[in-house]
């Protein structure tokens, strides 16, 4: 091999490190997403932690609110069963919504969050929710699905979130794409309360 | 397109034009008498404000003016200035010159502290207008191909939709492509929370007098806030483009003092009892289950 | 067919003759020709398009357009056309390809046959484009395409995927034309031609082929998606899977924005050559105009999200975006400014060049001014998706584009032809074209603040008087635009014959060194740029030959 075509061979081999470099980003990159979304807080997407609140919980209250919709694709009737709660900062709170299939079919539904105001969301923090998990409801079923969450007391310390007295945690109930089949709708969710995942 | 037709065509439209315009003047200072929230015609500005942020969007825009308009004077005078003092007859041996340090950072320096002006009252205003007020009233909005629904979770959870009319069956003084059956109804001087969502495609809910607009879009919920200073009708357009009637698909809303507000919701929750709980809409209609 | 319309060269070389010439060219001139003469043809379609518009929207009331989906589908077209197949084409494709191996003393461009790929697939684009709009119902879903809108639910035809494939075809030409031009620009320059010597079109070009290269592979990832989802099931942008159509205008705006930097820039080299040649002065400030085109390049990849101030991005994030889109006011003010004082002191023939490239100041003030406004996320809440935005839009971006490649067309049509244009009746098509656009735009000033939006077939009748003066604009337009195309045929006709250099002392780049018309094969044998007067020369971008 002559300079030039070690040169040439260097060259060659550069290239197809940083083709092979970028199809690795590439298919990494849905997790880098997430866990960039997880981290921020971007895009109002909710911090899902196994952490528990901090211990201690500050004197300064949010009010926190509850909304609920359905795609008009889903036969389903959805709501939070109570429409605000004010809690302390730090402090753990356990809601409730419910949803019923108002259809005479098994359906699967998937629900999609986010809350607002946007720059609140780093500080919302889930323990435990129903989000981006599929639900089968057999027809005329209700179930109950339970949030668990706190709000980070870091709200009230971050200056460009100091003046934020209400934070709306929003759900919306899609129809999945993963339709039941007879076989499996023979077997539906056993408890009234359907899963914590997500 | 041949042109003479497209001439043809605009000059006999003239006529026509000029009277509507000339009736819609009359029909507008008739209706003065209460705030109505929608242009004039031939107007050149802004809607008239009537909540706390477009009154800000107003002074803003005021300072912008007054910049912009500078900015382009003062270039319009450099370019006449050269077009009459540099041509080719009155100067016939150009200079040299290509380098001045001392213009170049000038020219530099002085848009920089201009854009420092711009910003801190720009940002005071995004912040206002970005803010979580505490909320009297929480509205929700739900965008559909091509019609509104409206929600009101504090005050008895009702829904209604609000279709627009056609143009067959206005009633006078409503106004073509703007008004709806039932249009939207807050108190005056209440701080209103809008959650906006979407069942379909994005949508944009905007009333420009209100300083009002957010994206609807599906799978999300925005926040925005208003508050009406003063009673009045205010209209409004879908402000993102959402398929064939995307034109048609206007906004409407009306604030009343307070007690006729409590009685409007109370007639409200019986004409709409039907609809609790709207967000279901057991007749899907149909595009996405087709789809499938 | 675009090279059976072409301009005959008189000169007798050695070269491929008839349809071969064209079809298999390898040759950096026949290419660029072919781009203008695609751009032109494109240019026609989309202009039509923009007068049906304009007529339909003259009245209140639905005109003639009652399918308000085919007003939709207009509405896209318009757009796509002019952005992808008449601006893109005619700057970077056509003069970018005639004179930038011409100014760096190069013989061709680095990779002929790679030139000949990327016009051909920017041609099957356009033809594909022009399939999307006759394939099912057309695709009605605006420029930026936005899901779900332009989901297989509420676009169930194959009109949309022919256009995403449009896009992809014409996406991987610009791309392969950009690798061209870096690797020209690069490598090919003739001795003496540092960097910074360099013309300042070469320069606007090399930023502008960055400026594709990092953008168009974004777009095309994001249009695959788009493509999966609509075929294939996948749920990148389908809420009820889990996806988000929030990242469709994330991706398609981080090209997007660029995008309008890539229309824009060779306008900003074209118009710098322009004015110095017809002041004959050097240009004011050369390295402060090249390296303010550099620093445009990067910060419009970061200030993308200033289109999606209503989509319910957080407040912080509107805050950075506002400061960001401020900042590009900076070094786009250097450039008027160094324009004005290149003109300062010089001695200016006001011929139709001349003309256009000091409309194209006034229109890139106007639009950049109101760009100023806009850029504030607060007030945007009154401005976004109105009138205001589509005045803006035009101003800085199209009609300046269109401006500049006028301006391009007079200034270099001698060179490439061999023929003159008539002076006085382009003067004429000058001022007839200028005050149409101003007729036709500045009024949509006033609709905006009055609130109307964008995209809409029909208005509230308040609107009614501004937008009929708009329309009265469009008709001038349409006058000036069909005057020019027969100026394109008077002077291909009986345009008398051109010299070498037919705008004198102030015309200093090398392509005036050669014949006009310019021979098929030119600088065969190095030109030699001498280095001029020391610690000074470097600022003229203006190289002499040294024979």
């Amino acid at each position: 091999m002559n300079g030039h075509e070690r040169k040439r061979f260097a060259t060659a081999a550069v290239l197809s490190c940083v083709a092979v470099a970028m199809l690795g980003l590439s298919l990494w990159s849905p997790t880098l997403y997430r866990l960039f979304c997880q981290a921020t807080g971007f895009e109002g997407t909710l911090r899902t932690t196994n952490v528990p609140p901090p211990s201690g919980t500050t004197a300064t209250e949010v009010l926190v609110r509850f909304d609920a919709n359905v795609n008009s694709a889903l036969p389903w009737r959805f709501h939070p069963l109570q429409r605000e709660v004010r809690l302390r900062l730090g402090e753990e709170a356990l809601i409730h919504y419910t949803a019923v299939n108002l259809s005479d079919k098994p359906i699967t539904g998937m629900a999609t969050f986010n809350v607002v105001p946007e720059k609140a969301a780093p500080y919302f923090s889930k323990l435990e929710c129903f989000c981006f998990t599929e639900q089968t409801l057999l027809p005329g079923q209700e179930v109950s699905m339970p949030v668990v969450f706190y709000v980070d007391p870091g709200l009230a310390e971050d200056p460009t979130t100091r003046d934020v007295g209400t934070i709306t945690l929003s759900y919306t109930f899609y129809r999945s794409e993963n339709q039941p089949t007879p076989t499996a709708s023979a077997a539906p969710p056993s408890s009234s309360t359907a899963g914590a995942g997500g | 397109m041949p042109m003479r037709d497209m001439i043809r065509r605009l000059l006999f439209s003239m006529p026509m034009v000029c009277a509507a315009v000339v009736a819609l003047g009359i029909a507008g200072a008739a209706a003065q008498e209460g705030n109505v929230g929608e242009a004039r015609p031939w107007q050149m500005g802004f809607q008239d404000a009537f909540s706390p942020v477009m009154q800000e969007i107003h002074q803003f825009h005021a300072l912008l003016l007054v910049i912009i308009t500078t900015i382009v004077v003062l270039v319009l005078a450099l370019l006449g200035f050269i077009i009459v003092r540099f041509n080719a007859k009155r100067n016939p041996v150009p200079s040299k010159t290509s380098h001045n340090t001392l213009l170049e950072v000038v020219w530099t320096i002085v848009p920089v502290i201009v854009l420092v002006v711009i910003a801190i009252p720009s940002l005071k205003l995004l912040y206002h207008s970005g803010r979580t007020p505490q909320a009297d009233l929480t509205l929700k909005v739900t965008g559909h191909q091509w019609y509104w629904t409206y929600n009101y979770p504090d005050q008895g959870d009702f829904s209604f939709d609000s279709i627009p009319i056609p143009e067959g069956d206005l009633k006078p003084g409503q106004p073509r492509l703007l008004a709806v059956d039932n249009p939207v109804v807050v108190p005056v001087g209440a701080t209103v929370q809008v959650l906006v969502n979407s069942d379909d495609v994005i949508h944009s809910w905007a009333v420009p007098s209100l300083g009002l607009k957010k994206d609807a879009t599906p799978g999300r919920t925005n926040e925005t806030w208003f508050r009406a200073d003063v009673p009045g009708v205010f209209y409004g357009m879908c402000s993102e483009l959402c398929g064939v009637n995307h034109y048609f698909m206007p906004i409407e809303v009306h604030a009343l003092p307070k007690a006729e507000f409590d009685a409007w919701v109370e007639k409200a929750k019986e004409q709409f009892a039907t609809n609790s709980h709207s967000p279901v809409r057991l007749a899907a209609n149909g595009s996405q289950d087709a789809a499938r | 067919m675009a090279h059976g319309a072409a301009v005959a060269h008189g000169e007798h070389e050695h070269h491929p003759t008839g349809w071969k010439r064209w079809v298999y060219s390898t040759n950096h001139k026949d290419i660029g020709t072919m781009y203008i003469v695609l751009s032109m043809i494109a240019a026609l379609v989309g202009g039509l398009m923009s007068w049906a518009i304009r007529l339909e929207l003259a009245e209140p009331g639905i005109q003639f357009i009652h399918d308000t989906h085919f007003y939709n589908v207009l509405v896209t077209a318009h757009g796509f056309i002019m952005v992808f197949f008449v601006v893109m084409p005619a700057m970077i494709g056509g003069f970018g390809n005639w004179f930038v191996p011409l100014m760096i003393g190069a013989p061709d461009m680095a990779f002929p046959r790679m030139n000949n790929i990327s016009f051909w697939l920017t041609a099957a684009g356009f033809i594909l484009l022009m399939l999307s709009a006759v394939v099912g119902e057309g695709p009605g879903t605006g420029w930026t395409v936005y899901p779900p809108l332009s989901s297989i639910a509420f676009h169930p035809g194959p009109s949309v995927d022919f256009g995403i494939l449009a896009l992809h075809v014409a996406g991987a030409g610009s791309i392969l034309g950009a690798i061209n031009f870096i690797v020209t620009i690069f490598n090919m320059r003739a001795p003496g031609m540092t960097m910074h010597r360099m013309p300042l079109f070469v320069w606007s070009i090399l930023v502008t082929a960055f400026l594709l290269l990092l953008a168009l592979p974004v777009l095309a990832g994001a249009l695959t998606m788009l493509l999966t989802d609509r075929n294939f099931g996948t749920h990148f942008y389908e809420v009820a899977g889990g996806g988000d159509p929030l990242l469709w205008q994330h991706l398609f705006w981080f090209f997007g924005h660029p995008e309008v930097y890539i229309i824009i820039l060779p306008a900003f080299g074209i118009i710098s050559q322009i004015v110095s040649t017809f002041a004959k002065k050097p240009v004011f400030g050369y390295l402060g105009m090249a390296y303010a085109m550099v620093s445009i390049g990067v910060v419009g990849f970061v200030v993308w999200a200033h289109h999606m101030f209503m989509t319910g991005i957080g407040v912080n994030a509107r805050a950075y975006f506002t400061v960001a889109t401020l900042i590009i006011a900076v070094p786009t003010g250097i450039k008027i400014f160094s324009w004005l004082a290149t003109m300062w002191g010089g001695s200016i023939e006001f011929k139709a060049p001349m003309l256009y490239a000091m409309g194209f100041i006034w229109l890139f003030v106007m639009g950049g001014v109101t760009g100023v406004v806009l850029a504030n996320g607060g007030i945007d809440t009154a401005f976004h998706d109105t009138y205001y935005v589509v005045a803006h839009f035009h101003y800085v971006m199209a009609i300046a584009a269109i401006f500049a490649m006028f301006g391009a067309w007079y200034y270099w049509i001698g060179k490439m032809t061999g023929r003159q244009y008539p002076e006085g009746l382009a003067r004429v098509q000058f001022w007839v074209f200028f005050i149409g656009v101003n007729v036709l735009f500045f009024p949509q000033h006033f609709l905006g603040l009055a609130g109307m939006p964008r995209r809409i077939p029909d208005y509230p009748d308040v609107y009614a008087g501004w937008n009929f003066v708009s329309s009265i604009g469009a008709a001038i337009t349409m006058a000036g635009t069909l005057l020019f195309y027969y100026v394109v045929f008077h002077t291909l006709a009986s345009g008398r014959k051109a010299a070498s250099n037919p705008w004198g002392e102030g015309a200093t780049t090398l392509e005036w060194t050669v014949p006009s018309p310019a021979p098929f094969h030119t600088h065969e044998e190095m030109p030699v740029i001498a280095g001029g007067g020391h610690g000074h020369s470097h600022g003229h971008g203006m190289p002499r030959p040294a024979e």
